[in-house]
């Protein structure tokens, strides 16, 4: 089948904007990992949409502001992560968990009317938990993200996050593609067999097939009508799911495993897609966990954040970095893989490039993509 | 007649091997082929079955895979067998006076220990490094050949400097820490973060 995406969805910057508005602002965005924030004035920070963010840790609430200082927009904490009160540096502004500023010299410098006074906090954004998974949402009315993500599909992210262990290491590639080429990758059953035919491969046999009742479903949708929002609503839930995906090739059997509490007990390549731009997976049957985030950045760029934690250590272990460290280095043959497929692919699109053809066993990305469509154009609003 | 073990794999075997053959011409070399890759249980086994007499003298020659722990981890089982394991200071290397090499430790051919510098066991210290006055490498560090660390400048235990790098007068690199990308570090690194060639950015650690 012939898809209908346009050059345009992936290098077009009026498109990437229409796209923030329409699908990632109402939309719940992973931020962070809770296990990052278990201290008293821990914080991360992230810029989703050119949108700068903090997540501070409040004698064990939680908070979503926006980390600009609204004296004179200063970022309020300036590290990726880290440990400090929320303090601005410039003019040692501070703020508490609702976001109230306690303003040094106030009465002698600054003589802000009440009314302007009462509007000097910070921006909040509504923050979800969902066991050791940090969501966010940008926009004023969140939609319960019950809706997004489905209550079987929470459940599973809740499960299987708080199997993590406390130790994390992450980086960031600069990825030069378009968001969508990550998840249309993730969604694409077939491509390890030959993309990944000397690394994960070897050690899972990923078998795409053709699910005829995804294609039958795939058929009904493409009728369907889908100016009702609860009716499009419901069906991108359907885009996101989680649990076993393939058997390992052999079973796991690294030193270290003996020392974490391992994620179930069996030897399966367990896989969460979370619609839209987050997937986390376990390679070796639920002893560690890849948690893979691609943050859009332009038409043409994605900032692919990586974190890697092992299951929850049975009691600490000193080569647990090392560990953490050479699972990272192993996991980037397989990530640049990717990564070099999908800039590939980014570099031969012009606004004159034909559309792509999707085999039936991409039902999945066929469906997202007539649901994606069907936003972009206006047809419903979420 | 004394002999020594050489542990390691490779080239870094074949380096250490003609390293102690020239330093200590009157000692019987025994090389024992391990790969620091291969199972840790192997490993283990391989060791504990050397045969060790009066006098027997040991040197594990290995890289910094697995963040050092894998040459720590070779050192400690002979070390637990009662095995000595006495530095070796290649030819041509300057180390001043009053500098303690200690225990398997390895400075290689024209590396320069300036002047109250403090060295920790089992570190490497690669052809032609230069260690700036009163440096302190911690234990297990790898230093490639040709780096440059500043003086007072403190590189923590189990921390990596791969080659082309320069660290200045005063910089921390923090504990089990890679730097392995051709550079001068101007601030201090902290602890478990990796800076390689590989990454645009540090991979970092966080929590225990």
């Amino acid at each position: 089948m012939q898809s209908k995406m346009p050059p345009q969805a992936y290098i077009d910057q009026a498109w990437f904007d229409r796209e923030r508005d329409l699908l990632f602002k109402p939309l719940w965005q992973f931020i962070g990992l809770k296990l990052m924030l278990e201290q008293h004035n821990s914080f991360i920070t992230r810029t989703l949409f050119g949108i700068p963010i903090v997540v501070q840790n409040f004698r064990g609430e939680l908070r979503a502001f926006e980390n600009i200082c609204p004296h004179r927009q200063n970022p309020i904490q300036l590290e990726p992560h880290g440990v400090r009160p929320l303090f601005c540096g410039y003019h040692g502004w501070s703020f508490d968990s609702e976001g109230q500023t306690k303003i040094p010299y106030e009465e002698a410098l600054y003589r802000y009317p009440q009314e302007e006074r009462n509007c000097i906090h910070l921006r909040r954004f509504a923050l979800e938990v969902v066991g050791n998974l940090l969501f966010v949402n940008l926009s004023e009315n969140p939609l319960p993200i019950k809706q997004q993500f489905g209550a079987a599909m929470l459940a599973s992210l809740e499960q299987s996050s708080l199997a993590y262990d406390s130790e994390v290491i992450m980086t960031t590639y600069d990825g030069r593609f378009n968001w969508k080429l990550a998840y249309e990758n993730l969604r694409d059953g077939h491509h390890p067999r030959y993309l990944h035919a000397r690394t994960l491969y070897q050690e899972v046999k990923f078998a795409a097939s053709i699910n005829e009742d995804g294609v039958a479903a795939l058929r009904r949708q493409q009728q369907d009508d889908l100016s009702d929002p609860k009716r499009a609503l419901a069906l991108m839930r359907t885009f996101s799911g989680g649990g076993r995906d393939a058997p390992m090739e052999a079973p796991p059997n690294e030193h270290w495993q003996q020392f974490v509490e391992r994620y179930r007990d069996q030897d399966w390549y367990y896989n969460w897609l979370a619609f839209p731009n987050l997937h986390i997976a376990s390679s070796n049957g639920g002893h560690s966990f890849i948690i893979e985030h691609h943050i859009p950045v332009g038409p043409g760029r994605t900032d692919f954040m990586v974190y890697y934690v092992t299951a929850k250590k049975k009691k600490p272990y000193a080569s647990s970095a090392a560990v953490l460290h050479a699972h990272m280095m192993g996991a980037d043959k397989v990530l640049r893989e990717d990564i070099d497929v999908m800039e590939q692919i980014q570099r031969t699109l012009h606004p004159g490039a034909r559309p792509p053809h999707l085999g039936d066993y991409e039902f999945l990305n066929a469906g997202i993509e007539h649901w994606y469509l069907n936003l972009m154009e206006g047809t419903f609003a979420l | 007649m004394p002999y020594k073990y050489i542990v390691g794999h490779g080239l870094d075997l074949q380096r250490a091997m003609a390293a102690w053959r020239e330093a200590a011409p009157e000692i019987e070399l025994r090389p024992v082929e391990l790969n620091v890759r291969a199972d840790q249980a192997a490993m283990q086994a391989a060791l504990e079955v050397l045969e060790v007499e009066e006098g027997t003298t040991a040197f594990v020659a290995a890289d910094a895979y697995f963040l050092n722990l894998h040459r720590l981890e070779m050192m400690s089982i002979l070390r637990g067998r009662g095995i000595t394991m006495p530095a070796l200071v290649e030819r041509g290397a300057i180390v001043a006076a009053g500098v303690k090499i200690l225990d398997n430790t390895w400075i290689g051919a024209g590396a320069v220990i300036q002047p109250g510098c403090r060295i920790g066991f089992n570190v490497v210290i690669g052809p032609g490094a230069v260690i700036g006055g009163f440096a302190q490498i911690g234990q297990s560090a790898f230093i490639d050949a040709g780096v440059t660390v500043g003086h007072g400048a403190k590189i923590g235990a189990k921390a990596t400097l791969g080659m082309g790098v320069s660290v200045a007068h005063g910089v921390e690199i923090g504990t089990l820490s890679v730097v392995d990308k051709p550079m001068r570090v101007e601030a201090n690194v902290a602890a478990k973060t990796f800076i390689q060639s590989s990454h645009a950015h540090p991979m970092v650690m966080m929590g225990a």
